[in-house]
């Protein structure tokens, strides 16, 4: 078994079956059960059609994991040193590229239990419209990347601000400021600012997909300039966790 | 050669944290390097382990530049730093076997309760790591820092939280390593009296500087330094009697704390003590000459300054 292997076992053993993975496990059921029964009734009281609310669910699903993706990142390396187990890690016959990686193991195992358990909810939701299908994959597709650069992002600060709290909340700022075309109103969007911010911004690129998709019911090669994007974020974000492991203080 | 430093220098920032740090440590030699809090030792370890770019100077650990060959050196070499952190949740046996495949070793279960054992971690193996003491957590590390079987083991305070049970049984297992598996020992201390029972060659290094580096026999030897006993001797007021080479220190009872002048032997100084009519029960040496030694040569650098 290879080295990032056996980093990203033991990081998804110690997400998946500690106290805090299941936490948040049944967090997640919560808010999706509550999210949903709300989005269910507003279907039947036609307030909203059947694709604004897969739209709804999706984009909701995409920003939790995000969330959680910068809550382990932030504690990944930050974390570890202060808990003392980061030295024996490397002072291991272990790269930087394989400690970063073997971290996003443990991500990626968060992530796809999240988005297996947000399959229900989306198939409930969504089970009488046309969409379905296109839901499920483009979330995986756009979601994805996403949300493991995030996780990328938060393990870079981790190694560079050397402090959980400092790590989490710098990448929760960046969550939020990545995250707030959803929160902006239209004319806002329309502005160039706000037209140029969308263009770049990976979370924008994901949500506007899923508007397309679902919504709008355009084809993938309409979409390639955003997954193109998506993709350039999980790049750029993964260089610099390297860099960041690479070049961190003892 | 196993350690070989030469001319060090650490610049971190705008500030110099080591500056002509100087160091050698052959096969199955235990090596002290002393110091005060701050002096720099732990910041020596990791430039040592690769975990830092030196500015100047040279260091070759077991032939290998530790940065550029850290993978290498790393496969080489155990480490048992100052802060031992684990994953809590898992198991000792668990924990170990998994820092195993790290090196891409497979112990089997005897291996690993062999391995427990030998740190005195036996029959502890199902229990989560987060029930351990500090003095077990201490064990733990050690018993990581073996995992790999190296051929150079770094230790940063060892003993620290163990009882005195449990600090001869590590010193006895350094030992053990030393003398019959030519592991060559780099010891950072505050305990001298580790030092005085383990190590053959020291280091005193303060404000990023070595001091004083050698063997222990020669420096002590060269220093001269005033030793310390405490006497048990007959009751009565014989104080008048004490012999000039011989200054008591202070008295409770019949006990005597003395200390003799470098330029006599014990021997002498009991003889003369005995002419002087002060019969002696017991004698028994206190702190040592490395105690006096460490103290002049740290306390010289603080004046210094």
């Amino acid at each position: 078994m290879n080295t990032i292997t056996l980093i990203a076992r033991k990081e998804g053993g110690e997400l998946l079956l500690s106290g805090r993975g299941l936490a948040w496990l049944l967090a997640l059921s919560v808010i999706m059960s509550v999210l949903s029964l709300l989005l269910v009734s507003n279907t039947e009281l036609s307030l909203l059609d059947n694709a604004q609310v897969v739209y709804m669910v999706m984009g909701t699903v995409t920003a939790l994991g995000a969330l959680l993706a910068v809550v382990l990142g932030s504690d990944a390396v930050a974390g570890e040193r202060e808990r003392g187990s980061l030295m024996p890690l490397l002072l291991a016959p272990v790269t930087p590229s394989q400690i970063v990686f073997g971290k996003m193991g443990g991500q990626i195992a968060g992530w796809l239990v999240m988005y297996l358990l947000s399959l229900p909810y989306v198939w409930a939701v969504g089970s009488s419209g046309q969409n379905l299908i296109q839901a499920v994959t483009y979330l995986a597709l756009f979601g994805t990347p996403v949300v493991l650069g995030f996780g990328f992002l938060g393990i870079a600060l981790s190694a560079r601000l050397r402090s959980v709290r400092s790590a989490l909340l710098t990448s929760l700022i960046t969550l939020m400021l990545l995250a707030s075309p959803l929160l902006l109103g239209p004319s806002l969007r329309q502005s160039t600012i706000g037209q140029l911010f969308d263009a770049v911004n990976p979370f924008s690129a994901a949500v506007n997909t899923f508007d397309s998709v679902v919504i709008d019911s355009q084809p993938l090669v309409m979409q390639l300039t955003r997954l193109s994007i998506a993709l350039v974020w999980l790049v750029l974000t993964a260089v610099f966790a390297i860099r960041s492991v690479r070049k961190m203080e003892i | 050669m196993l350690i070989e430093i030469c001319k060090l220098k650490l610049n971190l920032g705008t500030h110099t944290v080591l500056q002509d740090v100087n160091l050698t440590l052959e096969k199955s030699q235990i090596y002290g390097l002393l110091g005060p809090n701050g002096a720099g030792k732990s910041t020596t370890i990791s430039v040592i382990t690769g975990l830092r770019s030196l500015t100047g100077g040279s260091v070759r650990v077991l032939g290998l530049d530790p940065v550029a060959d850290s993978l290498q050196l790393h496969n080489r070499i155990g480490v048992l730093a100052e802060q031992a952190g684990f994953y809590d949740w898992m198991s000792a046996s668990d924990y170990l076997r998994w820092v195993a495949s790290l090196y891409q070793i497979r112990p089997d279960q005897a291996e690993i309760a062999q391995l427990l054992s030998r740190v005195g971690l036996e029959g502890q193996s199902p229990a989560p790591i987060a029930t351990y003491s500090r003095g077990m957590r201490q064990r733990l590390g050690l018993a990581r820092a073996l995992i790999n079987q190296p051929e150079l083991l770094i230790l940063d305070e060892p003993t620290n939280g163990l009882d005195p049970r449990g600090r001869r049984e590590i010193h006895d297992v350094l030992l053990d390593l030393s003398v019959n598996h030519g592991v060559g020992i780099l010891l950072c201390t505050h305990l001298l009296d580790d030092v005085d029972r383990l190590c053959t060659r020291i280091g005193i290094i303060a404000q990023g500087r070595t001091l004083l580096e050698g063997s222990i026999a020669d420096l002590l030897s060269a220093q001269r330094a005033a030793v310390r006993y405490r006497l048990r001797v007959e009751s009565g007021d014989v104080t008048q009697r004490i012999p000039d080479d011989i200054t008591l220190l202070a008295r409770a009872g019949d006990w005597w704390h003395v200390e003799i002048a470098s330029h006599i032997e014990p021997a002498s100084a009991w003889r003369k003590l005995l002419d002087a009519g002060i019969r002696i029960d017991e004698i028994h040496r206190e702190g040592g000459g490395l105690e006096e030694l460490y103290l002049s040569v740290t306390e010289a650098k603080e004046v210094s300054r």
